[in-house]
């Protein structure tokens, strides 16, 4: 990692009026490196959107500042957004038109040189080759989709923007999609930030996990990182003999825990669990299956969220 | 400022795209022209059959229907294209795109441009054929006329289009009917001499009515008081700076609550 290719100081936008009006971002730095990958995660409502909108120029903020590449994005915007390029599984392109005309108008607003070979080429890498002469209104979610990151690519650009890429894609597809965003870092060092409400493709792609809740950056780390603050594991045991004195044993320790059909799933502390396994085997607890489920990013993503409907409760 | 032709070319080549693929859009070029044409022709015929009227006023009527569509292709590019927008929900990829505003509106502008030439010669191109009335007997003054015409049109289709910046397709409507409202005060098939008192006075205010008045004095007596040209480019300069001011200014607050929050 080198220098940073977008830094983000201060940035805030206030919706309605100066007082009593609503804070959709609020006061939020951060920076993202070259060829780095940020996840950009939080509960619906936390300013993810808003905060991209900004850093793509679509949305003014009420404070703060953008620099990409070292340049402010209030004075340099169109040098900018030619080194830049942006997708998103909800956005969409002129249905009229078909895949190719498409491809190739946004070839002439991003100045592609060889055109028709870069469109071809980039076709050809997310399977949209079969697509081109389709018009946009006949493609399924997903087809669309593709076309929309074929177009993200169209000029080689430094740094993405990625506003959950893979909604909507088939497994195999977004695998793929995965691969060619990887294989992109690595040999041409593309910087991303990427929003995602598929915890584990933040955990395959991201190096760095910024959490958004209310506005504000919570929390700055990497997944693993973030996945670990969360100290708890959750234990599931299928229990042969003993339900009754295994609950009375959780009811003591106040473990949360659920029970159906024999199954119980109990969440505790990690360095608890060995313990525990010892004093219900001492109190005669049969199990015949066990499994241990480490925390992880969606743990750390559902108590965030849980916080904030509690807040929202109060 | 720095114009990129390329991004203007871009924009005007998506709109060229559209308008291959939108039957209404065809429709819009060449239906509705030749309609007019063809019913005002043949009401015309009939009050000449009646014995009301001269040739040279069909000529008159139909000019003034040709010219008329000057102004509404102008105005109709701008709005229309900045709705495909909206309903595409395409402003946020073509907003990503380094395009500027000024580019932008230089793309609307040549499409408009560039599709006068194709409704002009194809609803003159049907009068002749129906009526054999040549609007190319006006001459060269055809030129300015159609030049004055069109920034008419450009500037009213300018500040629509910063009204739907800001209210979104709520207000789309005005895309196609907005136009009309100037129609009444330009004198199009009427001498504004003909008109009350009032009408003569808000007339004076547009600078349509003065082409229009131009046209029938030159179809009349082969010669144009060149006031009235002046008249019309002196507020067509006024209008349209006003109202690129406001589609500048609507853009702006649009940016405020965001592109992508337009429907």
């Amino acid at each position: 990692m080198s220098q940073n290719l977008l830094q983000v100081s201060n940035l805030t936008k206030k919706f309605g009026p100066p007082a009593g009006g609503f804070i959709a971002v609020n006061d939020i730095s951060f920076v993202v490196g070259e060829g780095e990958i940020v996840g950009f995660l939080g509960p619906n409502g936390a300013g993810k959107t808003t905060t991209i909108q900004m850093l793509l120029g679509l949305m003014m903020p009420t404070e703060g500042e953008i620099n990409f590449f070292g340049k402010s994005l209030n004075s340099h915007r169109q040098e900018i957004l030619q080194k830049i390029n942006y997708s998103s599984a909800y956005a969409e392109l002129p249905w009229r038109l078909t895949v190719w005309e498409n491809l190739n108008f946004y070839a002439w607003l991003y100045q592609v040189s060889n055109k028709k070979e870069k469109i071809l080429s980039l076709c050809d890498q997310f399977e949209v080759l079969p697509l081109l002469n389709k018009q946009l209104r006949d493609l399924s979610a997903g087809q669309k989709t593709r076309v929309l990151l074929t177009k993200t690519f169209l000029n080689d650009p430094k740094m993405i923007l990625l506003d959950e890429p893979t909604a909507s894609l088939d497994p195999d597809i977004a695998d793929k999609i995965r691969r060619y965003i990887l294989n992109e870092r690595k040999i041409r060092n593309l910087s991303i930030l990427i929003t995602s409400h598929n915890m584990s493709e933040v955990e395959e792609l991201c190096d760095r996990v910024i959490f958004l809740n209310h506005g504000k950056i919570i929390a700055v780390d990497t997944p693993q990182g973030l996945a670990k603050r969360n100290k708890n594991s959750r234990l599931e045991l299928m229990i042969v003999d003993g339900l009754k004195r295994l609950i009375e044993m959780i009811y003591v320790k106040k473990y949360q825990f659920t029970e159906k059909n024999r199954f119980v799933n109990i969440t505790l502390p990690e360095a608890q669990i060995a313990q525990f396994l010892t004093d219900i085997g001492k109190r005669g607890v049969e199990f015949s299956e066990i499994e241990i489920v480490r925390p992880n990013l969606e743990d750390f993503f559902l108590s965030v969220s849980k916080d904030k409907d509690k807040d929202k409760n109060l | 400022m720095n114009i990129n032709w390329q991004r203007v070319w871009g924009i005007i080549l998506r709109h060229l795209y559209n308008f291959r693929h939108a039957y209404d859009r065809i429709t819009d070029a060449f239906y509705w022209p030749s309609l007019d044409i063809l019913i005002w022709g043949l009401t015309i015929s009939a009050l000449q059959t009646a014995g009301n009227t001269k040739l040279l006023q069909i000529t008159m009527i139909l000019t003034g229907v040709i010219l008329w569509y000057v102004i509404w292709r102008g105005q109709y590019e701008i709005t229309v294209s900045i709705l495909e927008e909206l309903w595409s929900e395409n402003l946020v990829n073509l907003f990503v795109a380094p395009i500027s505003l000024v580019e932008w509106v230089i793309g609307l502008l040549g499409l408009g441009f560039i599709k006068l030439f194709i409704t002009v010669a194809f609803t003159a191109l049907v009068a002749w054929f129906l009526y054999a009335v040549n609007i190319f007997t006006l001459g060269f003054i055809l030129i300015p006329f159609i030049i004055s015409l069109l920034i008419t049109g450009w500037a009213f289709g300018l500040f629509v289009g910063g009204l739907f910046l800001r209210y979104g397709t709520n207000i789309q409507t005005l895309a196609w009917a907005g136009g009309y409202l100037l129609m009444p005060f330009s004198g199009t098939y009427y001498p504004l001499s003909s008109l009350p008192q009032w009408v003569q006075k808000v007339a004076m205010f547009i600078p349509s009515s003065y082409i229009f008045e131009g046209m029938r004095q030159v179809l009349f007596t082969h010669t144009l008081d060149a006031t009235f040209l002046y008249k019309s480019f002196l507020l067509n300069a006024i209008y349209f700076s006003l109202a690129l001011w406001f589609f500048v200014a609507s853009f702006k607050q649009a940016r405020k609550v965001g592109l992508a929050h337009l429907k």
